[in-house]
């Protein structure tokens, strides 16, 4: 949940709610039947929203092996849930909570960071194709935390790139 | 062409199994710490470590890193037991088959959500045979065992018989920097024990990681 949100539960013994505090409770319930109604548009069409990003991915990329291609995609249906899970409890924290430490790694060690980058525009342009600018700002605080995630250097080169089974067995 | 439908393995796709606010529940009311498939956690207290190292130093004297490498031995050996078990569960697939990479994320991400520091592999020497382990902010160094020595004696031991159950090899593990003699970060190196054999008298010097590796890969 919204941190802002989670913070008004947090200390029953403080006080009763103030006006604005409640009113800030109010605003998100009243936008929760639009999150949960694009919520569930975003859960059946994913696969027809994610095959034309892939097959537009596979224009894009035809030199580039299909293995690689399907990493990038996996990664991105992944984001795309998280996103649209961030959506609906309104935080996209969840977003760099679970998945900092995680992502710009795995990315980086398969070495997709430059297909992952056109997979988000791609990704962009036909959920902006598909759904209404509303939407649209639901979705996107979700989906751009992922994106600086795959796109951020911090995460050092690291050596995980390099460490395969055979190469961690044969290596003694 | 590439059919979405079929990256989808049952619908769903593994991400981060260790993510803290995920992984570590519990059944509170039963006074229960657990993580996320229901096998009991401990929240180990900083005082309690500090107590075992003084009481054993009390009771063994100078045994007491054997005493600790010991119980790292054995617990690293369930370790990767339960390690694998969680993992091969949560990607429906045996760790055998699982990217090398997935597996070493799923191991730094499991060593930060419990606390035990931000574990790196460092692979530099990996062409001359051997590992480097590097833990930084680890709970297990803090009190020391020895004046002027390493004291990371139960990790050691833990990362010796991890690597040695996912490698197939009789590996040993030797400690060569350490966060409580003022090191930036733990080190340990991974190898064979015949290659290992000059390491532990050179740390115990208190030679520099740099310069026994050096001597190492010569």
């Amino acid at each position: 949940m919204n941190p802002k949100l989670a913070a008004l539960f947090e200390e029953p013994e403080k006080a009763y709610l103030k006006a604005d505090e409640l009113n800030t409770l109010s605003q998100f319930v009243s936008s929760l039947p639009e999150r949960i109604n694009f919520y569930q548009r975003l859960r059946n069409e994913e696969v027809t929203l994610m095959q034309t990003v892939a097959n537009s991915l596979q224009q894009q990329f035809p030199q580039v092996p299909e293995e690689k291609l399907k990493r990038s995609l996996q990664s991105g249906i992944l984001m795309v849930r998280y996103a649209a899970m961030a959506m609906l409890i309104d935080d996209a924290n969840l977003v760099t909570n679970r998945l900092a430490t995680w992502l710009p790694e795995i990315a980086e060690a398969y070495q997709t960071k430059s297909i992952d980058a056109a997979l988000y525009q791609l990704i962009k342009t036909q959920f902006a194709g598909r759904f209404s600018p509303a939407q649209m700002a639901l979705l996107s605080p979700g989906l751009n935390a992922a994106e600086r995630l795959v796109a951020s250097d911090q995460a050092p080169a690291e050596p995980e790139e390099e460490i395969t089974s055979e190469s961690l067995v044969g290596l003694f | 062409m590439i059919s979405v439908a079929d990256l989808l393995i049952d619908n769903r796709l593994p991400s981060n199994y260790f993510v803290s606010d995920v992984y570590v529940r519990g059944t509170l009311e039963f006074g229960l710490l657990e993580n996320r498939r229901g096998d009991r956690l401990l929240a180990l207290p900083d005082a309690l470590m500090k107590s075992i190292v003084a009481g054993l130093n009390q009771e063994t004297g100078q045994a007491t890193k054997y005493v600790l490498r010991n119980c790292g031995l054995w617990w690293g050996k369930n370790f990767y037991a339960r390690f694998c078990e969680e993992l091969s569960e949560y990607y429906q697939q045996g760790v055998a088959e699982l990217p090398m990479i997935e597996f070493v994320k799923a191991l730094q991400e499991c060593w930060r959500t419990h606390g035990w520091g931000v574990l790196t592999i460092n692979t530099d020497y990996q062409t001359k045979g051997f590992l480097m382990i590097e833990i930084e902010n680890s709970p297990f160094t803090q009190h020391v065992i020895q004046r002027g020595q390493p004291s990371g004696a139960l990790e050691s031991g833990i990362l010796q018989a991890f690597f040695s159950q996912l490698t197939g090899r009789d590996l040993t593990c030797v400690q060569i920097s350490c966060e409580s003699l003022g090191a930036d970060c733990n080190r340990f190196v991974l190898g064979l024990e015949n290659r290992l054999q000059a390491a532990e008298a050179l740390a115990e010097e208190g030679q520099p990681h740099t310069a026994i590796m050096q001597m190492l890969i010569q």
